[in-house]
């Protein structure tokens, strides 16, 4: 048996890891075109996800520092629920329960098929929970303005809203940066649990992968892992590089 | 100053325009869905649907749903659906006056949802008729008979030959599945084994590698599938525990239509010879 024991220092490990063949990673390779498109979906779902969290997140946000009465409770209300429930119910409520129409039809993503309903059900389900979730990051950030910005703000001639789209908003979002790029990772691995309503993500074409090639577990889970990392990585130094250039005049952190 | 302004001013409206955007996209995907209902069946064989008018009569079709991921039943192979529920369930279509509406894929767990919900007509996974499952949708005559296999290491020193030997090993299982049902009303609550003594898999493949690291003594799983993996991994079948249970085609409740076409093509297939080819092609190494 050809193995690649990583350390003869780490006998239990060593013999953990006798199965990382150098024919499973050819296959790994053979295969790397389902795993792209996996990657693919899983790209284009996180990006959907994170945009619908944004759009209802921010306004959410201001609504729970500023807002009074129902319109503030139901946000309230709402986004605990959202935040109360495993993500897999919300999946299968905005799959099998919502009454509203899903797109039909399917599209294909480099080779690979899927069905739109499924794509704007885990959307909307990301989506929506994220936005929960990017509320929370967004009120933090607005509350971290100091309350003599509004003052100021008011005392120049700007109406209340006025004061909290052109101060305390544009300050907040540089705040919520560091906040946003958990949430963005974790939008990111929640795609993987799309599967229960049948969108082939990347760590589903991963299974399909070692379910073909069964001595290949390993070496397809490190390479899906791999995957994970980079878009992490490269979504987190491109946020943190967003955040130098925009940093708050005088509040410069590094 | 000046430039700061711009940055703010043009990030605010790139903020807007990317808002109104999604809105103007929301109420674009939403007035095409209207459209889509009537002639959107057929979508997932290309454009031609386009010119379908109403007032072509639309092919019945069976839209098949399975759960990949159990070998030899359904697998990707290179990114393509197969096995042996797959070319059975074609072939029987073939048989039948119904158009194949192609597969969709789901989690095990989501299919009869997925049924009762119109998203599918039809489940081809390997599913074990149960009164459980027979009370929410309904059977195609059973198409398989399968028991249930204890795997165990191969040159292991532990060799069951019942399910009493069993008893104190860990034993793997694959969630939702027979082999489940096997260890929790044969072990667990006959009191032979500790419901931590069970391990649950999301998959085979997974509960099959632990098995060869040494992680858990048996696994309780269909016997075909038992015999796959005896062929592939250094794993051996010690004994073959015998439920009777038989795998039926699920098909929503009162669509006695398609339930009695899909009974007819399977009893076509049999009569053809189809059925035993495909027998012996996916569990040909018994």
């Amino acid at each position: 048996m050809e193995s690649l024991v990583l350390s003869p220092a780490l006998p239990a490990v060593g013999e953990l890891l006798v199965p990382l063949q150098q024919s499973d990673w050819e296959f790994v390779w053979r295969n790397r075109e389902f795993l792209l498109a996996g990657t693919a979906i899983t790209v284009l779902l996180t990006l959907s996800s994170v945009a619908v969290g944004v759009l209802a997140g921010l306004p959410a946000g201001i609504v729970e520092v500023y807002g009074k009465g129902r319109l503030a409770d139901l946000v309230r209300n709402v986004g605990v629920l959202l935040r109360g429930t495993p993500i897999v119910v919300i999946f299968a409520f905005t799959f099998f329960v919502l009454p509203i129409p899903l797109p039909g039809g399917r599209v294909s993503v480099l080779g690979t098929e899927f069905g739109l309903d499924a794509f704007f059900a885990a959307t909307l389900g990301l989506g929506l929970r994220s936005a929960a979730y990017q509320a929370q990051i967004f009120r933090g950030a607005i509350q971290s303005v100091g309350e003599g910005q509004m003052e100021a703000a008011r005392s120049v001639g700007l109406s209340k809203l006025g004061a909290i789209r052109h101060v305390v908003v544009p300050q907040a979002l540089r705040r919520s940066i560091p906040g946003f790029q958990n949430e963005y990772t974790i939008v990111l691995k929640d795609t993987s649990v799309a599967f229960f309503i049948g969108l082939a993500e990347l760590l589903t074409t991963g299974f399909n992968l070692f379910v073909q090639e069964s001595t290949a577990v390993f070496e397809v889970i490190l390479a899906v892992s791999a995957v994970y990392f980079v878009l992490t990585f490269v979504t987190n130094r491109g946020l943190d590089a967003l955040g130098e250039r925009f940093t708050i005049p005088g509040e410069g952190s590094r | 100053m000046v430039s700061r302004d711009i940055d703010r001013r043009s990030y605010l409206k790139a903020v807007g325009a990317a808002g109104v955007t999604a809105t103007l996209a929301g109420c674009a995907g939403n007035g095409g869905n209207g459209n889509g209902d009537g002639g959107g069946d057929g979508d997932g064989d290309g454009g031609d649907t386009d010119t379908a008018t109403p007032t072509e009569t639309p092919a019945p079709q069976i839209v098949a749903g399975t759960a990949p991921g159990f070998p030899p039943f359904e697998i990707k192979e290179d990114g393509e659906l197969t096995g042996f529920d797959v070319e059975l369930f074609e072939a029987i279509v073939a048989e039948t006056e119904y158009e194949f509406g192609g597969w969709r894929e789901f989690e095990f767990d989501a299919l009869i949802p997925a049924l009762r919900d119109e998203r599918i007509d039809a489940i081809a996974a390997a599913m074990t008729i149960t009164d459980e499952r027979d009370q929410v949708i309904d059977f195609s005559d059973p198409y398989y008979s399968a028991d249930q296999s204890v795997i165990v290491r191969e040159g292991g020193d532990f060799m069951p030959e019942s399910l009493d030997d069993l008893s104190g090993r860990m034993i793997g299982v694959q969630e939702g599945t027979t082999g489940e049902g096997v260890v929790d009303s044969e072990l667990i609550e006959e009191g032979d084994l500790q419901e931590s003594n069970k391990r649950v898999y999301g998959n085979y493949t997974l509960a099959v590698q632990d098995l060869e690291n040494g992680n858990i003594d048996a696994i309780v799983l269909d016997q075909p599938v038992g015999a796959t993996f005896a062929d592939q991994r250094d794993v051996v079948v010690a004994y073959v525990y015998e439920t009777g249970e038989r795998y039926g085609f699920g098909v929503r409740e009162n669509d006695d239509a398609r339930q009695q076409a899909i009974n007819e093509g399977l009893a076509a297939v049999r009569d053809n010879g189809t059925y035993e080819e495909l027998r012996n092609e996916w569990f040909g190494s018994e």
